[in-house]
């Protein structure tokens, strides 16, 4: 009986296809994600930093990632104060989201990236926001 | 008869208390019976004369009244007679029956001149012993001299007999001479013989002039010695009656039967009335119905003679009895009548004595009275109930009982303005209560208890003011009722213990609810509640410790919270709000954590409301 040819694929091509699927799932995730942050250039708030001595830190610029928690008071010319639920940590901050973005529907539970600037007595003052 | 008796008997008593003065009684209120007429002048006895009523016991006399029976002489002379023994020996029997024996010759039975020499003689027997005080000697004395008074009368008598022969003799004489014969015619001429007459009449009043002259002499001498003789006899009559008055005052009445039967052998003319002064002689005429006489008190002499004996035999019946408060007061009565009458005198000690220990009682029980310890004379009255059983104790029971209750009526006025802070009434009851029954028990009780209450009250404010200045509320409120009690009387301290009081209050209300909260596993909800408080009372201890364990327990939302805190004093506005808003994460309740971020909130957007 004439042997037959070996038509099935060799075990090492299937291992590599799996990483190299694995990988290219990564990075599309990676990039989807680095695409999504519009404020991917701007340094993250180091929160802890923030919360030991806001005042050292006024006049940077930074962006935090954090979900609202409620709102804490509301001026028409001021703009509106919330307090957040940052996403990494755990802590609870205060911005003060200004009367420009009074268009934008703000929501507890919304999480948001937002632009900010360490203002005076270490306001965390909204420059930009974007709902994630 | 019964009431003169007890008159006289009450001057004698007079004489004896003369020197104590008087006991105050109520007698100012009580009747007089037979008030004596009051004397024009002062004397030596007083205004008036002396009065005993013998339905109060009462002796009045000078505008003062005494007890016969309670004043100190008497009870001081009967105690004295109870306790001493009887008088029976040989030497005493002797004088009673010397004193019978002149009794007897002088009795009108056998009253003789022989008689009453033997009597006489008899009396300076009698005066050698020791119990007659010598008035026989004294009346011995008083007959002698009566006697020579009697012999001197008889002297001028027979005197006057001679004056009257000589006078009879003068008038014969006078009577001769002024008759004697004319010799000789008279003359025829007129004038002549008008001068021979008158001539005549000159000679016969020369021959008369002797006779009569001596005559008047002898008839002047004559009634001289008249004179004379009624004078002596009268004074001897007053003198001896003196002595009989001064024996029935003194209550000799042996002595005052052994004068008046001498008086009677002494003086034969049947004058017996009594030559006394004025005022007595109208009170003995108004009270014996008739003047004195010296029969009037021979008669008062044996008559109280009588009452002694009765009285004696009474005494000795009631005691059979144990009847002691009669029988005592039969005894007493015929000891001041007949104190020196051999009834009296002869009555067993072992007798007396049984009246002695109740007479003791029932002058102790007087002076209990009188010193107002009720105490003791209640005591003294329920052992005279024990051992008299017809002892009246209505009226000592009344007095008792009337200040007890008065007493306890100004005690208990006294507790209520010590409870009340009125130091004026309360001194003034205490001192009405202490005036009324000095040696009440209750009183030094209650006075006790007031400067004890007073003590306690005052130490409990140097506490409370001392704890105040030391914060200490908590030993405050542990003693509370103590300083409420204490500073009830000063309104500023009632007011700082009332913050007190009410501060802790708060602080026990803190803990008893953190308390609760905790038992539900919300510790931060614990520490908060007694955080609140320790704020404002940050030294109360327990509060303090019971802060410190829940902060142990609520660790993290302290810490996140304090940090906060710390935060906001720096004026780290945007990290004090980031902590405060982790500490409301934490604890969602959390007041402190709501308030500040509420402030700074306010410090963020300032417009906002």
């Amino acid at each position: 009986m004439p042997r037959r040819a070996n038509s099935s694929a060799h075990p090492l091509w299937i291992i590599g296809a799996i990483v190299v699927l694995i990988f290219s799932i990564g990075g599309g995730y990676f990039f989807f994600k680095t695409a999504n942050d519009p404020y991917r250039t701007l340094t993250p708030l180091d929160v802890h930093a923030y919360l030991e001595n806001s005042n050292s830190l006024r006049g940077n610029v930074y962006k935090l990632d954090a979900t609202v928690a409620d709102s804490l008071a509301w001026s028409p010319v001021a703009g509106r104060l919330y307090s957040v639920d940052v996403t990494s940590g755990g802590d609870m901050l205060a911005v003060m989201i200004p009367a420009q973005f009074n268009q934008i529907n703000i929501q507890k539970g919304q999480r948001f990236y937002f632009r900010l600037e360490v203002g005076e007595r270490g306001i965390l003052q909204v420059k930009d926001l974007k709902k994630v | 008869m019964k009431l003169t008796l007890a008159v006289l008997l009450g001057m004698s008593s007079a004489l004896c208390v003369w020197a104590q003065g008087p006991e105050p009684q109520p007698a100012p209120a009580a009747p007089r019976a037979n008030p004596p007429t009051p004397a024009s002048s002062p004397g030596f006895l007083g205004k008036d004369l002396p009065a005993f009523n013998p339905g109060n016991e009462l002796f009045t006399w000078d505008g003062k009244n005494w007890s016969i029976s309670n004043n100190r002489v008497f009870e001081a002379r009967f105690e004295k007679y109870l306790n001493a023994p009887e008088e029976s020996s040989e030497d005493e029997k002797k004088y009673r029956r010397i004193i019978r024996e002149i009794l007897d010759k002088l009795s009108p039975k056998t009253f003789s001149t022989k008689s009453v020499d033997e009597a006489f003689r008899l009396l300076s027997k009698a005066s050698d012993f020791e119990i007659d005080a010598h008035l026989c000697d004294s009346l011995g004395d008083a007959v002698y001299s009566a006697w020579r008074a009697m012999d001197a009368n008889q002297r001028l008598a027979q005197a006057n007999e001679g004056l009257e022969q000589e006078r009879k003799q003068h008038e014969w004489n006078s009577q001769m001479a002024a008759n004697e014969d004319h010799v000789e015619a008279p003359p025829h001429n007129k004038d002549a013989a008008a001068a021979w007459n008158k001539e005549q009449q000159l000679k016969r009043d020369t021959r008369m002039h002797p006779y009569v002259t001596r005559l008047a002499e002898v008839m002047a001498l004559i009634k001289s010695n008249q004179l004379k003789k009624e004078l002596s006899e009268l004074q001897t009559k007053i003198e001896f009656q003196a002595l009989i008055m001064q024996l029935f005052l003194q209550r000799r009445f042996e002595h005052v039967l052994i004068a008046t039967r001498f008086y009677r052998g002494v003086f034969g003319d049947g004058d017996t009335q009594l030559r006394v002064g004025k005022d007595a002689k109208s009170f003995f005429a108004r009270t014996a119905g008739a003047p004195p006489t010296v029969s009037t008190l021979d008669a008062l002499a044996n008559e109280a003679i009588r009452d002694v004996r009765e009285g004696v035999q009474a005494y000795e019946f009631l005691v059979e009895k144990n009847e002691l408060e009669s029988a005592s007061k039969r005894l007493g009565e015929a000891f001041v009548v007949g104190e020196y009458l051999p009834e009296i005198r002869t009555l067993p000690r072992e007798k007396k004595r049984l009246a002695l220990e109740f007479t003791q009682q029932a002058n102790q029980l007087v002076s209990a009275i009188e010193v107002k310890d009720y105490t003791l004379a209640e005591k003294l009255v329920h052992q005279l109930e024990s051992s008299a059983k017809d002892f009246d104790n209505s009226k000592p029971m009344a007095a008792i009982e009337t200040a007890k209750t008065v007493s306890a009526m100004h005690l208990a006025k006294a507790r209520n303005a010590a409870v009340s802070g009125d130091k004026t009434t309360l001194e003034d009851e205490l001192k009405a209560a202490t005036e009324i029954w000095p040696r009440n028990p209750a009183l030094a009780q209650v006075s006790g208890l007031i400067f004890k209450q007073a003590d306690v009250q005052q130490q409990a404010l140097v506490d409370f003011d001392q704890l105040l200045s030391q914060h200490n509320y908590r030993q405050i409120l542990e003693n509370r009722v103590r300083f409420i009690a204490a500073s009830a009387l000063y309104p500023d301290r009632q007011e700082k213990l009332a913050k007190v009081l009410h501060d802790m209050e708060i602080i026990e209300g803190a803990i008893i609810r953190s308390s609760e909260i905790a038992k539900h596993g919300d510790y931060a909800g614990a520490w908060e509640t007694v955080e609140k408080v320790s704020r404002q009372f940050s030294d109360d201890s327990k509060l303090n410790q019971v802060r410190a364990d829940l902060t142990t327990e609520a660790a993290e939302f302290v810490r996140t919270l304090r940090t906060a805190q710390q935060m906001e004093e720096r004026d780290q506005v945007g990290s004090s709000l980031g902590w405060y808003l982790k500490a409301q994460k934490i604890y969602p309740a959390s007041e402190f954590a709501k308030e500040g971020v509420d402030r700074l909130t306010k410090k963020v957007m300032p417009t906002e409301g």
